[in-house]
């Protein structure tokens, strides 16, 4: 780790190479994090790059407050947001997986790779807010608190949101469960 | 559905393997701009002019990429479009080298777009014969010449057409498809592999189409985790940089009497410009540099009648095209060509392989201009390859060119991609050019990139500062440019600046033809540098002036005296024309009211003073010195009324480039009613023998500019 923050502090230091470096090491983890947060690759990828190109105009702005990858998440989860609102401007949310829109009852709990899917499309579907709480804290292990050091809210605001996405989520799939 | 189900299922996600070039892409694309806001946040803190010059940068491109990427669909019909795009200059420039080797006709001039002239490449390397091992590349006669009629046939296109295919908007998916593996078959032998050895080895014909099919798919199909991605090539897009200047505007004689500027050898602009003209897209204003748009050309000048002075000026004046009551001042010089036995070089070719060279109009493209440039050569030269970028390493040990087979096949065992190390690969190269440094010989590192300068020295500044301290050890320094969407043209020119040597851009095998064989002996060997011009005009016989281009290579007046101050350079056979527009006293066409305060002492001033003067329009003065010397030599010369007139076809031809050029920049200075015509016509008046058609080329392209914007 103290690899990273050297490389952290040269990046910050405008050395492009350990730039180029810093990128490279994490860009699978922000990948992984932006396809969490809209489902498919093609996205994913266009979120990824611009999360990149938000990370070379705003790594001074990483004070070390954080864990580094906890604060990646969150250039990732904005780039993923201001993509959606651009993108919104010119179509339709992007069509979701049809998939994920099969009838969410069959064969759902047999097929329990097409039922993580489904959980993933509602998940996708949740406001940003309680999409991004539950992200950090459900897939990417983070204590409330530190997903709220990562988002900038209050702790009680993670924990919250996070009460809230499962109300949904519940809702959601309970009901398909009494059924399955 | 619990919290330890969610969890297990958010975590378990399958996430889909990411694409190894998208990541090269985004790692790039931030790379880029991390740099550049690098560069912003210095400009802020130092506020130096100079220091924008050098880097200056145009803010918006990592914001035009974004835009681009974000509308995934228009951008995957455009990627279709730039491969295929890219590709089609390839088998296109092959067919008529085929044509020639098959046919033997000499029909060079093949439509208007990038690869015509091929013919001469193909019959200069095949009548060369067994002494030059290119010569049996090109003798699979009877096979190629039938993959080019395929080609065609499958293409369903004629060789006009093909560029207006070019110039479709994205909306056609299925055609550009079948374009794309068409293109692909004839390149398809994957990026490393020579492109030359690939055509002629077309036994491998089916398999490779397979591969090309493969790949085609790979970029519409909206990309699936395929063990094959490697295989698709690398895109880029808008983050082309060049230097932001503004057009020079008219001087009042009497408040600016003199015009000092540094010769600009490069062309790099006119192929940039080329490229994208055919491929139907306007080139922004920073990238036409009117000097460069000029200077692309040879002109017929007077040579020095003595051989000690390199070059001598030859001065003309005729009517300006675009303006009323203005006139063009003309002041051409031609370089001496040299004269028996070419000087020995010593060349380290300092090589890009980062993936993104791995696209077949960069890497590939590369080699084989190596190759032709290596075919010039004499035995007794050395050559040394170090690369950077991908793999930072020496590819080839100084090697003399009598060992032809060693260099080539260290050529072809060069491949792109591969993480990117950060060691220096400039220090290597420089050192090896070192080790065999020989007094006698021309030593120089010959750097080839994408825009990727991850060469060791990550800043800019020292960048240039490194290779203007290996210069005055006699080491130069000459860039050649490839590909498109990343293209780093500002770097590029000041690197070749300070390293005394050209920046070119190399778009097609045509322009390494010109640039590597035809002016072989003016880029590799300089016979005068720094080469600085002032003119002082006379206030008497002229009002206001204007010089065409030149402005990135602005001068101080105080410049032109001091040795120490850098300029361009000129090397054997090169001509530089610069053009001033030039509005007489009395002309109706002054644009300043004469000032009604404070004239009247100059008055008295230069009555004494005209006496000797009177028909001197003005006063040319030129400073140059030998490559060796460090002490500059004047030339000087006065420009008379006699000359009026005096302009021929060389001067019309490059008075209807400056033309173009300017109407690309907007034509601020001409008049409404100068068109695209006009150009046309002046072009034809000035055409003359036009050797290898660069000039028919050079019509051609005023007329696709005109049909692009109709």
């Amino acid at each position: 780790m103290d690899d990273e923050d050297a490389l952290i502090k040269l990046a910050q230091k405008g050395d492009a190479v350990a730039f180029e470096q810093l990128v490279n090491r994490h860009y699978v983890t922000m990948f992984k994090m932006a396809f969490k947060w809209c489902g498919n690759q093609n996205d994913a990828e266009d979120i990824t790059q611009d999360a990149c190109i938000k990370l070379a105009r705003g790594l001074d702005s990483f004070k070390g407050d954080c864990a580094f990858t906890s604060w990646l998440y969150r250039l990732t989860i904005n780039a993923g947001k201001d993509w959606y609102k651009k993108q919104n401007r010119h179509t339709q949310k992007a069509e979701p997986d049809p998939e994920a829109l099969d009838n969410v009852s069959t064969n759902a709990k047999s097929d329990s790779k097409l039922y993580a899917k489904q959980v993933l499309a509602a998940v996708q579907d949740l406001p940003d807010g309680e999409k991004e709480a539950l992200l950090l804290v459900m897939s990417e292990g983070l204590s409330h608190k530190e997903a709220a050091k990562a988002l900038g809210v209050k702790e009680s605001t993670v924990s919250w949101r996070i009460h809230e996405a499962r109300k949904k989520l519940n809702a959601q799939f309970e009901k398909e469960q009494k059924y399955g | 559905m619990d919290d330890a189900q969610l969890k297990k299922i958010l975590q378990d996600i399958d996430v889909p393997e990411h694409d190894i070039n998208e990541q090269k892409r985004a790692v790039n694309v931030a790379v880029s701009e991390f740099k550049a806001h690098q560069q912003e946040k210095e400009k802020k803190s130092q506020g130096s002019s100079f220091l924008s010059r050098l880097m200056g940068r145009n803010s918006q491109n990592g914001r035009e990429t974004m835009e681009q990427k974000s509308n995934k669909k228009l951008l995957q019909g455009t990627a279709m479009l730039v491969v295929a795009g890219a590709l089609f200059a390839v088998p296109f420039m092959y067919e008529n080298m085929y044509e020639t080797v098959g046919e033997g006709t000499t029909n060079s001039t093949a439509g208007g777009a990038g690869g015509n002239n091929f013919s001469s490449i193909a019959t200069n390397i095949s009548t060369s014969g067994a002494s030059n091992p290119f010569g049996n590349l090109f003798k699979d006669d009877q096979k190629t010449t039938e993959v080019a009629k395929l080609n065609q046939v499958e293409l369903g296109l004629t060789d006009g057409s093909q560029t207006r295919q070019d110039q479709q908007p994205a909306s056609k998916p299925a055609p550009e498809m079948e374009m794309a593996e068409a293109d692909m078959a004839a390149v398809s032998p994957a990026p490393e592999t020579s492109m030359v050895e690939g055509l002629v080895a077309n036994r491998a014909m089916k398999a490779k189409e397979r591969k090309a099919e493969g790949f085609a798919r790979h970029l519409i199909a909206p990309v699936p985790p395929q063990d094959d991605v490697h295989q698709g090539y690398y895109k880029d897009e808008g983050r082309d940089k060049f230097e932001e200047f503004n057009v020079n505007p008219f001087k009042q004689v009497s408040a600016e009497p003199v015009s000092t500027f540094s010769v600009d050898v490069d062309t790099s602009s006119y192929s940039f410009m080329r490229r994208q003209l055919n491929n139907g897209q306007m080139p922004s204003k920073s990238a036409v540099r009117v000097e460069e748009l000029i200077n692309y050309f040879d002109y017929n000048y007077a040579l020095p009648e003595d051989a000690s002075q390199p070059f001598k000026p030859t001065v003309t004046l005729m009517d300006s095209p675009w303006a009323e009551g203005k006139q063009l001042m003309q002041i051409g010089i031609k370089g001496f060509e040299i004269d028996g036995p070419q000087p020995k070089s010593n060349l380290v070719f300092l090589l890009d392989i980062s993936g993104s060279m791995n696209s077949p109009d960069k890497l590939p493209l590369l080699k084989n201009s190596l190759k032709l440039l290596l075919s010039k050569l004499n035995d007794d030269d050395t050559v040394s390859i170090v690369t950077y970028a991908g793999h930072t390493g020496v590819a080839l040990e100084p090697t003399p060119v009598s060992e032809k087979s060693t260099i080539i096949n260290a050529m072809d065992n060069l491949r792109a991609g591969g993480g990117t190390a950060g060691a220096a690969g400039i220090e290597l190269a420089y050192k090896m050019a070192e080790e065999n440094f020989d007094d006698e010989a021309v030593n120089r590192v010959i750097l080839a990139t994408d825009g990727d300068f991850n060469v060791g020295i990550s800043d800019p500044k020292k960048l240039e500062e490194y290779v203007e301290k290996k210069r005055n050890t006699g080491i130069f320094l000459s860039v050649l440019g490839f590909g498109q969407g990343n293209y780093n043209d500002h770097i590029m020119q000041s690197l070749a600046q300070n390293g005394n040597g050209v920046a070119a851009y190399i778009d097609n095998l045509n322009e390494a033809r010109k640039v590597l064989v035809e002016e072989a002996t003016s880029s590799l060997f300089p016979i005068a540098k720094d080469v600085k011009i002032q003119v002082e005009f006379n206030p008497n016989a002229v009002a206001e002036y204007r010089l065409i281009g030149y402005e990135t290579r602005h001068l101080n007046r105080e410049d032109f005296n001091n040795d120490k101050v850098d300029a361009g350079d000129i090397g054997a056979g090169h001509t530089v024309t610069a053009i001033y527009e030039i509005v007489p006293t009395g002309s109706s066409a002054v644009s300043v009211d004469p000032l009604r305060y404070g004239d009247a002492e100059e008055k008295t001033e230069t009555a004494t003073a005209d006496t000797d003067f009177s028909n001197e329009i003005a006063f040319l003065k030129m400073r140059y010195k030998l490559p060796k010397e460090d002490t500059s030599t004047l030339i000087t010369t006065p420009i008379t009324t006699a000359l009026e007139g005096t302009a021929g076809q060389e001067q019309k031809f490059a008075t209807a480039v400056a033309g173009f050029a300017q109407l690309l920049q907007g034509g601020h200075h001409l008049s409404g009613d100068f068109d695209y015509d006009d150009v046309i016509a002046l072009a034809q008046e000035g055409k003359g023998e036009d050797t290898f058609g660069y000039r028919a080329e050079f019509i051609n392209l005023v007329k696709l500019t005109k049909a692009t914007n109709q």
